[in-house]
């Protein structure tokens, strides 16, 4: 490491090497040579004299020496070696550099000492300058490859030393932010990534450099700078408008092996798009279930389970904010739309500081912004659904809009269901308004808002519906180069009502609704290029009202029944620092202080200590007024991960994380069902906890097109809510006593091999985990399978994922879609008995038993419209089959009674090949 | 595109895109059999019947093991014993208990293989009486309801289960009869099989509660749904509705139960639960016994209805495939030589007729001629008792 001088330190020496004279130095000293390469002789000739070499060992590697002398000075040695060849040498002091083509003189030319003087002062004067004047200096554009741009205020010569280089990577013809773009110095083999705002800041040395800038959909492009001090400039990128689809996971090439993160995975709408689904709509959340370490309890539900989470320990966020049923439509489609959606990541393993609350996964759900400068849009046509959006300038580079609207005509769908669902009705909505500004160059501002809406009826005259609703403000400051804050506040609602009202003597609405307001800082603090800071704070206020059961109409005879609705404040302080150890290690870690505290007005049951939770043991109860803390629960999440490198494309990573979960949906159904309610912790229901320990090594090769991972897990459940036979959870004052806590443990290894560049691109995946819950304290109430492990409902072992798609030319190309996985966990009948008049049957122990492996495979052709750039229409269809082969995957597998005789059921969702066509236009 | 479009829309519209099949999981066998308990103490005059069963596994031919050798009996809390008679097949059973209201009684089995079980102690929770049954027609079905309060607001959950009773007819009236060997009139008072009564109990779990009503009153209680073109409603019809009073216990026990067994299906389904019922054993207290005894009056009520009373819609067909023949003592085929006697060959078993033969029903003769032969039909179509009984049960009226 020390003797790899790159030119770099020759400008060092240069300026501060005041000392002239050649010091002659007198030892002697004796070798021996034979075909020695460089290496051998630069540490044997150290050994021998106190001298230190420099050389670039690239540069001297056709270096043989073959020398025999006793007793001669080190010059003389070096003289004699280097005579003839091309080589040179110079000494100063106690230093000797190596050179090839061309000597170092190691003088000063005369009169330097002036011009040294005069920088001096001058560099004293920039000290001061540097915040001050680029202020007001106006940021640069930097659009063409060729020029040199200059960045700082200019010095003759150019100081020594590193200074912070900041800016925005944007796309030049909508003027949105590029998230991940990868600039890349070349010089220093040093990089940076871009932030959710386009933003980076990344310490150089000063002097000249080319950068390279990589973003997922845009085309290469590189600049080239004169980097004189602190400076700003701003890189625009153009799309790839004829680019092929390519199947590609991440945005940086390298960030793979790279990157610090682990189990994190950014996947853009493009890749997104090609992913065949049930109807042919882009599916966000399809996608993710292709993902190692990502399941789902069947078909006919979005909730997915992260590395042996439950589907509610996810915190789904859209543009920051919190989305609580993630699905349209009994879960066959993702409520986001997919024209709007820019990038989506998963952090399934190192959640950033930032994020907290849930405690397996955070999938944050990017929206674009609206183009700053043309109006555009487009619009989908599909089997069940369309869609629509619109995006434009409102001031032209300064304030952009969007809005995307979409809805569903499929009832007709429903009509070709088997006749159990054949009478119901089903649709929904969802709209999308952003709007985004640029007050100034330090200071943007972001609005977003979201609204869906779900209505359907299954065949009996109860009707469900539910709706997601949330608005969020976003305040980004720039400070200076090193410091920026985002500062958020917003609303999320989600809500949802039942009502029958076919005897008027029964008709009722049962309502339930969440309401949370949030408000969070975060700060970004770049120290220096070995650190950088993140640090900020969030709280949010929830209000529940687990439920409302009321008569609807004057005839009826229900009786009112309102549950008291609950508050809690969960807050949260974080700090977290990436660490550059070197230039092959580096440490991410941080700490999040969180502090929930449940509030009233409340009255709470106190149960005796160390009995169930049961209508017996309730020793008294307590009122508490509105607004008094009832109690608080404290804790700190870890949060660590470091990653060590290998080699040019091998590394190794680690990390350690603890989370803690406040807020627990209450559901025994296998998915999540729209009638599920969410619960506040309180003192009788503690806060869930887990912590995670992973491990995984990376892999690029063939150029970085093609990335391996192997990442392996074992995680902690602490906490977690089963529920007792025969619970009671929708209406129920008394939760508590309906539920038990049980723990649990997940483990499990993801194999990852994606190829990412080439006419055949895509992933394919294989994930052994599983997932083990214990309910073993006889003081809760009843023992599950007698206080044994038993598998989660989601523990699915084995499970295979391959995406790819294939080019055929420009405009065609073909994505296939393989799924494998172990079927999920089933309780079967094992004995059966006659009561009540029928035969009935008696179960196994929990999910002792698995149904039948799912497998499925999806087809789908992609075809372009033509390629001319200006056109006033730019349109595309997609036709496939999901479900290729038309396997009847088991959902679920049940045993009921049908005229007095027990026989056993599978039901399937998509039991038979489905096709479907989609159109698409852009204008 | 408007016409591709619409193409794939008939295209997929024809296909069934969920479905419910059949499924057979890998043969289970359980490792013993569990003991199975049914029957409520009747508190009051009338009988009392607790069925006593192992469970059997899956694949099992038959549905239940009884219990036939065990020792059944009901107990006070102040140890006052009321033994149960066995009346076998797993049936035990005793009558005129006139329980205390106040106490709580449970019930012992001692059973054949000596371990003992005992219920928890249970209040006698009494049923107030069904104010009504009444009828109503809804998707082609006739719905036949109940009406209940209870005055004293002590009853919060119930359940009922029901025995109806129907009278149902042959196709065609029979005149006549086989011994095997020779074609007798038939004795029309005693050995009529035109007319019979046929009965059934109900086969699903029918609970309801008050405790979500303003008011202990449950006015459209549904108790069973009969298709209109049933041959159920094609005469008259009676229902026999025993109502029970539960506690909440008995009520998650019996809401378990239903949703294990009968609620299944659907997409949004809760998982299977453990039951938990009021029976253990003494010995292990681990061991599974499935069964919930209730304690208390049954409050009943009977009504029939009659075919004349309903709409002209509900219309029984008949049942379908019948045909008349005629057998002839001496029937020569078409273009054949050889007489047959069909009378032998269709409707005598002992004489070639495949048992039970068919059913004479009329003479064919000339007239003031002797008897040629018989009309004739298959004893489904014309033997009443095949299906059920043609002695008119005692509450018949």
């Amino acid at each position: 490491m020390r003797k790899r001088a790159y030119i770099i330190s020759f400008y060092f020496l240069l300026l501060y090497q005041v000392v002239l004279a050649q010091q002659n130095n007198a030892v002697l000293i004796s070798v021996n040579f034979q075909q020695t390469k460089v290496a051998q002789f630069v540490s044997e000739l150290e050994a021998k004299s106190n001298y230190h070499f420099f050389y670039d060992p690239v540069k001297m590697d056709s270096l043989m020496v073959t020398l025999q002398v006793e007793n001669k000075p080190i010059e003389f040695i070096l003289e004699m070696a280097f005579k003839n060849t091309d080589y040179h040498f110079a000494i100063s002091n106690q230093f000797i550099f190596l050179t090839k083509g061309r000597q170092i003189k190691t003088e000063l030319p005369p009169g330097f000492a002036e011009i040294q003087k005069n920088n001096q002062l001058e560099k004293q004067a920039n000290i001061v300058s540097d915040y001050t004047e680029e202020k007001d200096k106006k940021v640069l554009e930097a659009t063409t490859e060729n020029k040199i741009y200059e960045i700082g205020l200019k010095t003759n010569p150019i100081k020594p030393g590193n200074a912070i280089l900041s800016g925005y990577v944007r796309n030049i013809k909508t003027g949105e932010a590029v998230v991940g773009a990868s600039i890349y110095v070349a010089s220093t083999k040093n990089g940076v990534a871009t932030d959710q705002f386009g933003y980076f800041a990344i310490s150089l040395p000063r002097g000249r450099h080319t950068l390279i800038i990589r973003a997922l959909g845009m085309r290469d492009t590189r600049r080239q700078i004169l980097f004189y001090a602190d400076g700003k400039i701003n890189i625009e990128l153009t799309e790839q408008v004829n680019s092929l689809k390519e199947v590609k996971i991440s945005a940086d090439k390298v960030a793979n092996v790279r990157s610090v993160e682990l189990g994190v995975t950014r996947l853009d709408i493009k890749n997104i798009k090609q992913i065949p689904t049930a109807f042919g709509e882009a599916d966000v959340l399809k996608v993710v279930l292709t993902l190692p370490g990502v399941t789902s309890v069947g078909e006919a539900t979005t909730g997915f389970n992260v590395r042996g989470g439950a589907a509610d320990e996810n915190l789904i966020l859209l543009d920051g904010a919190t989305i609580y049923n993630p699905a349209h439509f009994f879960g066959f489609f993702a409520a986001f739309n997919p024209d709007l959606v820019k990038d989506i990541e998963l952090y399934k393993s190192s959640i950033p500081e930032k994020f907290g609350g849930r405690l397996s996964s955070v999938l944050d759900i990017t929206n674009r912004e609206g183009n700053k400068k043309n109006f555009t849009g487009s619009a989908g046509i599909g089997l069940l659904t369309s869609r629509f959006n619109i995006e434009g300038p409102i001031i032209k580079d300064k304030t952009s809009f969007i809005f995307g609207a979409r809805t569903t005509y499929s009832d007709w769908l429903l009509s070709a269901l088997p006749e159990a669902y054949k009478h119901s009705s089903a649709t929904f909505n969802d709209f999308n308004l952003d709007l985004s500004h640029q007050i100034n160059d330090k200071n943007n501002i972001y609005l977003s808002s979201y609204l869906s809406n779900d209505q359907f009826r299954l065949n009996s005259d109860t009707t469900y519906a539910y709706s997601n609703r949330s608005i969020a403000l976003k305040w980004k400051h720039n400070f200076n180069n090193k410091l920026y804050s985002v500062v958020t506040g917003g609303i999320d609602r989600y809500q949802y009502d039942i009502s029958s009202k076919a005897d008027p003597l029964t008709a009722y609405d049962l309502a339930f609704n969440i309401n949370q307001t949030n408000f969070k800082a975060d700060f970004n603090y770049y120290l220096t290029n070995k650190h950088t800071i993140n640090f900020g704070l969030s709280s949010i206020l929830y209000k529940i009202n687990p439920g409302s059961f009321e008569p609807s109409g004057n005839q009826s005879l229900i009786l009112s029944q309102i549950i008291s609705p609950e508050q809690a404040l969960e807050s949260a302080l974080y700090l977290g620092d990436k660490f550059d150890i070197s230039p092959n290690f580096t440490l991410s870690a941080g700490i999040r202080y969180n502090i929930y505290n449940y509030l009233g007005a409340q009255t709470v049951d106190n149960y005796a200590p160390n009995l169930p939770k049961s209508q017996v043991n309730v020793l008294d109860s307590t009122t508490y007024k509105g607004g008094q803390i009832i109690n608080t629960f404290a804790a700190p999440d870890i949060r660590i991960s470091a990653r060590y490198i290998l080699g040019e494309n091998l590394s190794i990573k680690a990390g350690y994380n603890t989370l803690h979960q406040y807020i627990h949906l209450l559901s025994n159904t296998t998915s999540i069902s729209p009638t599920d309610v969410y619960k506040l912790s309180d003192p009788n229901i503690k806060p869930e906890s887990s912590d995670q320990i992973s491990m995984g090594i990376f892999k690029n090769a063939a150029s970085n097109t093609i990335e391996m991972s192997v990442e392996i897990y074992y995680k902690r459940l602490n906490n977690y809510l089963d529920y007792k036979s025969g619970a009671v959870l929708l209406l129920n004052q008394h939760i508590e006593r309906d539920v038990i806590n049980t723990e649990g443990k997940a483990y499990g290894a993801e194999f990852l091999l994606k190829k990412t560049a080439g006419k055949l691109n895509g992933w394919l995946s294989y994930t052994y985990s599983r997932t083990l819950l214990r309910q073993n304290d006889p003081n809760a109430g009843e023992l599950i399978n007698g206080g044994s492990y038993y598998p989660a409902n989601f523990d699915k072992p084995h499970s295979f994922n391959f995406t790819g798609n294939y080019k055929f030319t420009h405009r065609y190309s073909v994505s296939v879609d393989v799924a494998y996985s172990t079927g999920r966990p089933i309780t079967l009948p094992i004995a059966k008995y006659e009561y009540g008049g029928s035969e009935r049957v008696f179960y196994s122990d929990r999910n002792e038993y698995r149904i039948p492996d799912y497998f499925r495979s999806d087809f789908s052709l992609n075809i372009e419209g033509n390629h001319r750039v200006h056109q006033r229409t730019h349109n595309s269809w997609t036709i496939g089959v999901y479900n290729l082969t038309g396997r009847q995957n088991a959902y679920s597998t049940f045993f009921t009674e049908q005229s007095g005789v027990i026989s056993g059921y599978k039901l399937s969702i998509f039991a038979a090949p489905i096709p479907f066509i989609n159109y698409n236009i852009r204008f | 595109m408007q016409f591709r479009l619409k193409y794939f829309i008939i295209i997929i519209a024809s296909i069934n895109i969920g479905c419910k099949q059949v499924y057979s999981p890998p043969v289970i066998s359980s490792p013993s059999s569990y003991l199975v308990v049914e029957g409520v103490i009747n508190s009051g005059s009338g009988a009392t019947i607790i069925n006593l069963s192992y469970t059997v596994n899956l694949a099992s031919k038959v549905s239940l093991t009884p219990v036939s050798n065990a020792m059944v009996s009901v107990q006070s809390e102040q140890n006052a014993t009321y033994p149960l008679t066995a009346i076998g097949n797993g049936k035990y059973y005793t009558s005129n208990l006139n329980l205390n209201s106040s106490q709580k009684y449970r019930l012992v089995i001692i059973a054949p293989n000596n371990k003992n079980y005992y219920s928890d102690y249970v209040p006698v929770l009494n049923s107030p009486p069904i104010d009504s049954v009444y009828y109503n027609f809804a998707n082609n079905n006739m719905v036949i309801s109940s009406v209940t309060h209870d005055p004293t607001n002590t009853v919060q959950y119930y359940r009922w289960d029901y025995n109806e009773t129907w009278i149902i007819h042959s196709n065609y009236f029979s005149y006549f009869k086989t011994n095997g060997d020779t074609v007798l009139a038939r004795n029309l008072i005693n050995d009529n099989v035109y007319q019979c009564w046929t009965s059934d109990t109900s086969t699903t779990i029918l609970l309801n509660s008050t405790s979500k009503l303003k008011q202990a009153i449950l006015t459209n209680n549904i108790i069973t749904a009969i298709p209109q073109n049933s041959e159920k409603l094609s005469h008259r019809y009676s229902i026999l509705i025993n109502q029970y009073a539960l506690t909440g216990d008995a009520y998650n026990f019996w809401t378990n139960l239903k949703t294990n067994t009968e609620k299944l299906g659907s997409i949004f389904d809760a998982q299977p639960t453990q039951l938990h019922g009021n029976i253990h054993s003494l010995a292990d207290p681990t061991e599974p016994v499935i069964g919930y005894v209730s304690v208390g009056g049954v409050a009943t009520k009977r009504v029939f209805i009659d075919n004349q009373q309903l709409p002209n819609f509900v219309f029984y067909r008949g049942i379908v495939g019948c045909v008349i023949d005629t057998f002839l003592y001496r029937y020569t085929p078409p273009g054949g030589k050889v007489v047959v006697n069909q009378v032998d060959e269709y409707i005598n078993y002992n004489k070639g007729a495949l048992y039970p033969g068919y059913t004479p029903l009329l003479p064919f003769e000339l007239p003031g001629g002797p008897i040629l032969g018989y009309s004739a039909s298959t004893p489904n179509c014309s033997d009443c008792t095949l299906r059920g009984t043609n002695v008119q049960p005692a509450f018949w009226k």
